[in-house]
């Protein structure tokens, strides 16, 4: 057995340090594309995914990050993934995030308009900046909006996107580490929380998309998230898989 | 693996994932757990107090990976001690997790309720046990199906994916949550909890607490919740949950590579303009609200 | 919410000193059948990060309660085997838990200036409390790795919790435990020491799935100890729990019955 240093592991994995922060990122941006309503729009009295932002971010990119796992042992296969088997990965665990986020969404729709009986309007913007409708006369009296028009389900998806895209990329980073399945995934998953729970901080609770003011806050969140995805990062790529070991 | 084999395991998981969807849904309704839940908890402080089961377990998507967790790592237990069947053994862990959902509900719901004495909100134990089966019940189904669901992705006779069993179990679970608050609560939030307001609109703001606390005779049961929301709101889950399930599994066994990454992208586009069909529908079909006193043309 | 009956500093006491020394008898002593002391160090870890979640959660954190354990859980879970692995590579195994557990500090108060100085939430207890609820993460995490596979030892860590997949079960427990307490007694008259005996019976029930767990991995009758002692725990601090409810409800605790007074 080789011995095993922290130095060596640092100069060894620094590449892996700046996907992982790059991941991080990536889920941050995500998470604000997210039109999530919060509480509130489950009683549609806000628009939006009636659920909390870190749920919703990680129920779609822990999708995402199953559809990349699998390309990437199927992958794996030939030898390690180089750079371009990454990419086709992270896209692989990116479109299996979408499809569920944007499932959700239109199945959301489904309860809005036909259980509930409202039209999906944002009371943030005056028309879609999409297909350029009028919003405000479709906002009920005494709500801030309800359900998911164009905008937000394109934002949805974007988000989506971007989430499943950090955290396929956050995964492949750690196999190239560790070479373990098992370890990779569980700390991909401890990596996603942090970097999706921050920006819901920034968030407070409700956002429609990108056309939310509140969206001009993503670089504090950029700010945060880089700072512990560094730190995640840097603790995650010393530690070393079981063959380094000289296990099994 | 024959393209066939796939193509029906595809088609097993999404069917699991589709029962589990409605019976994750109904299980929340009778609970009032998630969002909804805000309406349940305010109720009592602006003066409305009932008999609706109110339990938090820390959000819908962390106690139902919980759940699945739970009943995947009992089972692998069963598996890799006494290498139990695998179907008996998911029955087994399902059973366990249906327990501890019994657990966590009863403390929700007696902890909730003490916790707002000075507002007369009691804490009826016959609430409590009339729902606590039916609850156990619904978390039952719903940990069996993702267990064996998660089961089949994992086996490596037959998907083979790479992540432990209790991880994936976990992940779907965890999926579930997150589908089950975002549609079908949406129905039991905004339609069942507020049925004597009118219909077509959201909750107003200055209504908020003033649930819906009779029945058509007497005094409203959760029990009657999960009876009306398994009209729409239940099934629906069940259909997200499934298609999520099928859609993603199937571009990936179905094709490869970059193939499947298109098909994806495909898959998505098509939504977002189904979305768009049904949002002109609605704007057409229910047209401006009249209480609308802005310059904006509709 | 009522004045506690323990202090921040004296729960956090405990379930550092606890946790740690449970932790280091389990794992030091190498005999499979003391392995639940990590599981009842992991209890006192639990109801640490539980009180954390009380406190902090009492100023509105803008998204739920469940986000902030879930935070903890994920730095918890990376500096736990950042710990362990630290303690293999320089072969000094009992230095583990320690370095992960003050890892974890650091990061939780990191993170805490973040949320408060960049993100600017500005909740003056937030950088304690989440260094607190990482730190009981690291412990919760590492007390019941250990519990379930009966040593220290990074190797067999991965091997027998990580590869098997039972850390998932471990994992969303322990996040549960910490998180549940607070969030199932939420209200204006919610008492500290139900939190607190809620915070033990949630422990006691991870102990029981590890107890479970560690049927498979380590010896059966070792997994069976801590199954026997978790449920003990658990039906004795369940049934305080229920005691403190009939206590904090009075005249509110009623076998059946109409609505209150007034309100029908």
């Amino acid at each position: 057995m080789t011995d095993i240093t922290i130095i060596g592991m640092l100069m060894e994995h620094w590449v892996s340090i700046i996907g992982i922060i790059l991941g991080g990122i990536c889920i941050a941006v995500g998470v604000h594309f997210v039109p999530v309503g919060g509480a509130p729009a489950a009683m549609a009295q806000a628009t939006g995914i009636g659920t909390g932002t870190v749920q919703l971010a990680a129920g779609s990119g822990l999708t995402g990050l199953l559809a990349a796992g699998y390309m990437y042992m199927t992958l794996s296969a030939a030898g390690t993934p180089g750079i371009s088997e990454v990419i086709l990965i992270c896209a692989t665990g990116a479109v299996g995030a979408m499809i569920m986020i944007t499932v959700t969404m239109l199945v959301g729709n489904w309860v809005y308009i036909y259980g509930v009986g409202v039209p999906p309007a944002s009371a943030k913007v005056d028309h879609d900046p999409i297909t350029g409708d009028s919003q405000a006369p479709y906002v009920a009296p005494g709500t801030v909006g309800q359900g998911m028009p164009t905008v937000c389900f394109v934002s949805g998806a974007i988000g989506g996107l971007l989430g499943g895209l950090g955290g396929s990329l956050v995964y492949c980073m750690l196999m190239w580490v560790n070479g373990d399945a098992a370890i990779s995934s569980i700390f991909a998953i401890g990596v996603f929380l942090v970097n999706a729970v921050l920006p819901s901080y920034n968030i407070q609770g409700t956002i429609e998309g990108f056309h939310d003011p509140k969206f001009k806050r993503v670089p504090k969140a950029v700010l945060a998230c880089f700072i512990a995805s560094l730190l995640c990062g840097i603790i995650a790529v010393i530690i070393p898989g079981m063959s380094a070991f000289g296990g099994v | 693996m024959e393209p066939a084999m796939g193509m029906g395991l595809v088609a097993l998981m999404g069917a699991a994932a589709t029962v589990a969807g409605c019976s994750e849904d109904l299980e929340s309704d009778i609970g009032s757990q998630s969002n909804p839940n805000s309406q349940v908890q305010l109720a009592a402080q602006v003066g409305y107090p009932h008999r609706i089961f109110n339990k938090a377990i820390s959000g819908e998507p962390p106690s139902n990976a919980m759940y699945c967790a739970v009943g995947a790592g009992v089972a692998m237990v069963l598996i890799q001690s006494v290498n139990a069947s695998p179907l008996l053994a998911i029955a087994i862990g399902a059973f366990v997790a249906a327990l501890l959902n019994g657990v966590f509900s009863t403390t929700a719901y007696m902890g909730r309720n003490a916790s707002q004495t000075r507002f007369n909100q009691y804490v009826y134990l016959d609430v409590l046990r009339n729902q606590l089966l039916s609850l156990m019940g619904h978390a039952y189904i719903t940990t069996f199906c993702i267990v064996g669901l998660s089961y089949v992705m994992w086996h490596h006779d037959l998907i083979g994916h790479p992540f432990p069993f209790p991880v994936i179990a976990m992940i779907w679970g965890l999926a579930v949550g997150a589908i089950g608050s975002s549609t079908g609560d949406v129905h039991y939030g905004a339609e069942r909890e507020f049925q004597d307001f009118k219909f077509g609109a959201g909750l107003n703001a200055a209504d908020s607490g003033n649930i819906t606390r009779f029945a058509e005779a007497g005094i409203r049961s959760s029990m009657d919740n999960a009876w009306f929301c398994s009209k729409f709101g239940g099934p629906v889950t069940g259909i997200a949950f499934g298609m999520t399930v099928f859609l993603d599994n199937w571009r990936s066994t179905a094709f490869s590579g970059w193939t499947a990454v298109v098909v994806g992208s495909a898959i998505v586009l098509a939504l977002i303009i189904y979305n768009r069909q049904i949002e002109t529908y609605a704007r057409k079909k229910y047209g401006p609200y009249p209480e609308y006193a802005g310059d904006i043309e509709a | 919410m009522s004045e506690p009956a323990e202090t921040a500093n004296q729960v956090d006491a405990k379930g550092i000193v606890v946790g740690l020394v449970g932790i280091y008898i389990a794992g030091i002593s190498g005999i499979p059948y003391l392995a639940f002391l990590a599981g009842i160090g992991a209890i006192f870890a639990t109801k640490m990060g539980a009180d954390a979640v009380r406190r902090v959660c009492s100023y509105g954190i803008g998204t739920g309660v469940p986000s902030i354990g879930m935070l903890a859980l994920g730095m918890g879970i990376i500096a736990a085997m950042f710990g362990l692995a630290i303690g293999k590579m320089y072969k000094a195994v009992f230095i583990g838990p320690i370095v992960g557990l003050v890892l974890a500090l650091v990061i939780g108060f990191v993170v805490g200036s973040l949320t408060n100085k960049v993100i600017k939430l500005n909740i003056p207890v937030m950088e304690r409390c989440l260094t607190e609820i990482a730190g009981a993460g690291v412990l919760v995490l590492t007390g019941f790795s250990v519990m379930v596979a009966g040593s220290m030892d990074f190797t067999v860590i991965v091997e027998k919790v990580i590869t098997t997949g039972y850390i998932a079960p471990i994992f969303i427990l322990g996040a549960l435990g910490i998180l549940h307490p607070f969030n199932a007694s939420l209200g204006p008259d919610e008492t500290q020491d139900r939190t607190l005996v809620h915070a033990y019976s949630c422990g006691a029930i991870a102990m029981v799935i590890g107890g479970v767990c560690s049927i498979a991995v380590i010896d059966p009758i070792a997994g069976i100890i801590s199954i026997v002692i978790g449920l003990a725990i658990w039906y004795a601090t369940f049934m305080g729990f229920v005691r403190l409810v009939k206590r904090d409800a009075g005249a509110g605790y009623v076998g059946t019955g109409l609505l209150p007074p007034g309100a029908m």
